[in-house]
């Protein structure tokens, strides 16, 4: 019953993104009529370009291959960044050693990367898969070490004192409580593995939306590319509120306990 | 029958001593209160005793079969709900699901907390009814002994005294043993059959009164004089009110 009210008030809030949304077109909609089509294809246009594209089988399996590479790219940071993370929350020493490889990792820009990683392994799914590992990594990593050390030591005296073990301790305590600064991290990530998946398609020749892009700015294309904008954009959302979303909603019960329907907030 | 003897704890942090040779123990069926002022390391000394933290120095033997502690904070799990949260102690004393449910509605019933306030979350909860679950899932694991660390110095009047007469009524029956740690003494006289005094800088037990008449049947009358008393001419309870905010605890 509680649950069916969460999904309640979730769709209702889906009014306010609707109303972003529309600002957002009106906004493209006057750039276009500003500068004309070649320039800003209309909102409209681009949509039923995004329809003819799928019809198109074809498009279906670029789509498929970049939704692939990122999933997978994501599922990869997000395994090695909480493993990483975890670990050096527990251990001081090593965390103040990482600190300032994360500050290094994250001054290396993810174009440096694509170029290195396309020497590596070509235009493959493994360079994909690499810059996205490499790019996002450092946000999942400070996510999960931040959570281990702000973690509330009181708690774990509690379980300690009820008989519980380090293992069970750290399965039922510490990693609980990684998901408040973890989740915000985990969705950062997997924004840019999107953007970085696309990103380094395109540069590095390999297939997917990125090429897409590519082939649609060979023949200035404008309303194409903006089409598969959108369909990256589309993706991501879809992923996200599939992947991320329900997790966090199901694991963030207790913060919304104390807020009940219709209060403003 | 001891329940509880510690002999020689000697405690040292960063280098610095915080306990030293301290003796205690408690008996079987018996509520020791430990005072003694601030930052001299009873919080500490309980700590010991229930195994959370490693003495440097000394031995201790407990011969009870299962310990519970209750937390100067009430240290609930804040994504679980009240039940959830008596339900994990069950669930580490390794009790089956049925029996579990079973358990907490019945503590649920002893600490008079209603079924609806068992699903709701610590964030939803009032400060004395989370002390309240905390005080039941201590319960819950069927404890012989209990360890309170200054359980309700977080509390106003009103509430502590009724927290102190729910773990008078729950102690009444004789099967309980207990450490209670508090820097009150009149909260310690309510509660305890015995008071022990730690010494300012953790340098030994001072020394023990042993309180006339079992805890919950001595009057109030009695009770504010035996206070007076203690605090004005037995030497042991002289420096328990002295407060050194330099000192941590």
């Amino acid at each position: 019953m509680t649950r069916i009210g969460r999904i309640g008030a979730f769709l209702w809030s889906g009014w306010a993104g609707l109303a972003a949304l529309s600002l957002l077109f009106a906004a493209w909609q006057a750039g276009h009529e500003a500068y004309g089509p070649f320039i800003l294809t209309s909102p409209l246009d681009t949509v039923w370009m995004v329809a003819r594209l799928a019809v198109d089988p074809a498009a279906w399996d670029i789509a498929a291959l970049t939704l692939q590479r990122a999933v997978t790219g994501f599922l990869l940071v997000a395994g090695a960044g909480i493993t990483l993370g975890v670990a050096a929350g527990y251990s001081p020493a090593a965390l103040r050693l990482v600190t300032p490889l994360v500050t290094v990792l994250m001054g290396v820009p993810p174009i440096a990367w694509i170029v290195l990683a396309m020497i590596w392994f070509g235009g493959s799914d493994a360079t994909v898969r690499t810059v996205i590992l490499v790019s996002a990594l450092p946000e999942v990593f400070m996510g999960a070490a931040r959570g281990i050390t702000t973690r509330d030591r009181l708690l774990d005296r509690m379980a300690e004192a009820f008989g519980a073990g380090p293992v069970r301790r750290f399965l039922t305590i510490g990693l609980r409580q990684t998901t408040t600064t973890l989740f915000p991290a985990l969705a950062l990530a997997l924004g840019t593995s999107f953007k970085v998946a696309v990103m380094a398609e395109l540069l590095a020749n390999a297939g997917g939306i990125g090429g897409a892009l590519a082939d649609a700015r060979i023949n200035l294309d404008i309303g194409l590319a903006l089409a598969w904008v959108l369909i990256a954009v589309a993706l991501l959302i879809v992923v996200e509120y599939t992947l991320v979303q329900p997790v966090k909603a199901e694991i963030d019960r207790w913060r919304h306990a104390a807020q009940p329907w219709g209060v403003k907030r | 029958m001891t329940a509880l003897k510690l002999t020689g704890i000697g405690h040292a942090y960063l280098g610095r001593t915080v306990l030293d040779d301290i003796d205690l123990d408690v008996g079987r069926g018996e509520i020791v209160a430990l005072v003694g002022p601030s930052g001299c390391g009873k919080s500490t000394l309980a700590h010991i005793a229930a195994g959370l933290t490693e003495s440097r120095a000394g031995s201790l033997s407990g011969s009870y079969a299962q310990h519970a502690m209750i937390f100067q904070e009430p240290a609930l799990m804040p994504w679980s709900t009240a039940s959830g949260n008596i339900d994990y102690v069950l669930r580490l004393a390794g009790l089956k699901r049925t029996d579990r449910a079973a358990r907490i509605a019945e503590v649920a019933a002893e600490v008079a907390l209603q079924p609806d306030d068992l699903d709701k979350y610590p964030v939803e909860l009032s400060g004395g009814m989370r002390q309240r679950v905390a005080i039941a899932r201590a319960l819950a694991v069927r404890p012989d002994f209990i360890y309170f660390d200054e359980p309700f110095a977080a509390l106003d009047v009103a509430l502590r005294r009724r927290m102190q007469n729910l773990v008078i009524e729950t102690c009444a029956d004789g099967r309980l043993s207990g450490l209670f740690i508090t820097h009150d003494l009149s909260e310690a006289a309510r509660i305890a059959h015995r008071i022990a005094v730690l010494d300012t800088h953790g340098r030994g037990i001072l020394g023990d009164r042993r309180l006339d008449g079992t805890p919950g049947a001595r009057s109030e009358g009695d009770l504010f004089d035996w206070v007076q008393h203690a605090t004005r001419s037995d030497p042991i309870f002289r420096h328990i009110y002295d407060v050194d905010e330099r000192q941590i605890a």
